[in-house]
């Protein structure tokens, strides 16, 4: 028989809209409230939530920086120098440690970090010197910038 | 003379530095003693900060790193990581500026695994303007083990 038309059984279902559904709200179970179970509600949580993770995942690099340096300069203060001298010292006598790995030091190895406080501190007494001092004294041996041929 | 708030300067007396001549010495007999101990092998578990992949790591023998990007090696290469910044033991920490010379510390590492990280959800949404994209990232990833770190008694 000729059909001009698909006959009127043949209807266009949604089939899989338990599974649509599920794809959402497994990202919302462990939410607090109705917007763990219902979808209406639940949509809008799972978007606010990845929405939120994104941007997260930009100032998670402040706020890490952030404790590093809290922790650096918590150390360093037990050494008796401020965070701004350490720092700038260990980058003058071409130390070029950065802030992660000063604080793991500072937690796990505390012996090598006496060791760079010490060193940013002698190098602190040598651009005392070479400022006051006027050029009477010889220059200092921490001071000496190391060219190297690798 | 009474002492007034300008008699002296404001910063504190000039630090006195001991004498170069003495401290030459010091530091020779120090570098020999490092030497002596190396070339003895008494120090136990030796760290070291290697710079690797734009990013600086604290290592130890037999321990994991993972990075974020592709290495251009196979699974199972053995790899020689220059770029040491640090290297310590228990009694003393060799700190270079900026790096280590390569005669000094072997740095050995082992690639692992390469894979995918799990998948990450990049979703951007503006209220009301009918808006809303979501991607879904993974990163390859690379995993080295680090096998040993060896140094040398080249000091000088």
């Amino acid at each position: 028989m000729v059909v001009l038309s698909a006959a009127r059984w043949l209807r266009s279902r949604l089939t899989d809209r338990f599974w649509r559904v599920q794809e959402v709200l497994k990202y919302a179970r462990h939410f607090r409230g109705r917007k763990n179970r219902c979808y209406k509600l639940a949509v809008r949580s799972v978007r606010r939530a990845f929405v939120r993770s994104t941007k997260a995942r930009r100032e998670k690099k402040r706020f890490l920086r952030a404790l590093w340096i809290t922790r650096i300069e918590a150390a360093s203060l037990e050494h008796g120098l401020k965070y701004p001298a350490f720092i700038s010292y260990l980058v003058k006598s071409q130390v070029e440690l950065n802030r992660k790995v000063l604080a793991d030091l500072a937690i796990y190895e505390p012996k090598t970090f006496k060791s760079l406080a010490a060193l940013a501190h002698r190098r602190r007494q040598e651009g005392f010197l070479a400022a006051l001092g006027d050029g009477k004294e010889p220059e200092g041996i921490f001071s000496r910038i190391v060219r190297h041929h690798y | 003379v009474a002492k007034t708030s300008l008699t002296s300067p404001p910063w504190p007396e000039m630090p006195k530095l001991p004498d170069p001549v003495e401290e030459a010495k010091y530091h020779a007999e120090v570098v020999q003693k490092v030497n002596g101990m190396i070339s003895a092998g008494q120090y136990g578990r030796l760290f070291a900060v290697v710079h690797f992949a734009s990013k600086q790591w604290k290592i130890t023998s037999e321990d994991l790193i993972m990075m974020d990007n592709v290495l251009e090696a196979e699974c199972g290469d053995r790899i020689r990581l220059e770029k040491v910044l640090l290297v310590g033991a228990d009694d003393f920490t060799l700190i270079g500026r900026p790096l280590l010379g390569k005669d000094l510390v072997r740095v050995e590492a082992t690639v692992i695994e390469k894979t995918e990280s799990w998948p990450k959800i990049n979703m951007r949404f503006w209220k009301r303007h009918n808006y809303q994209r979501k991607k879904i990232i993974t990163n390859p990833q690379t995993i080295l083990r680090i096998n040993t770190i060896e140094i040398y008694p080249s000091l000088s």
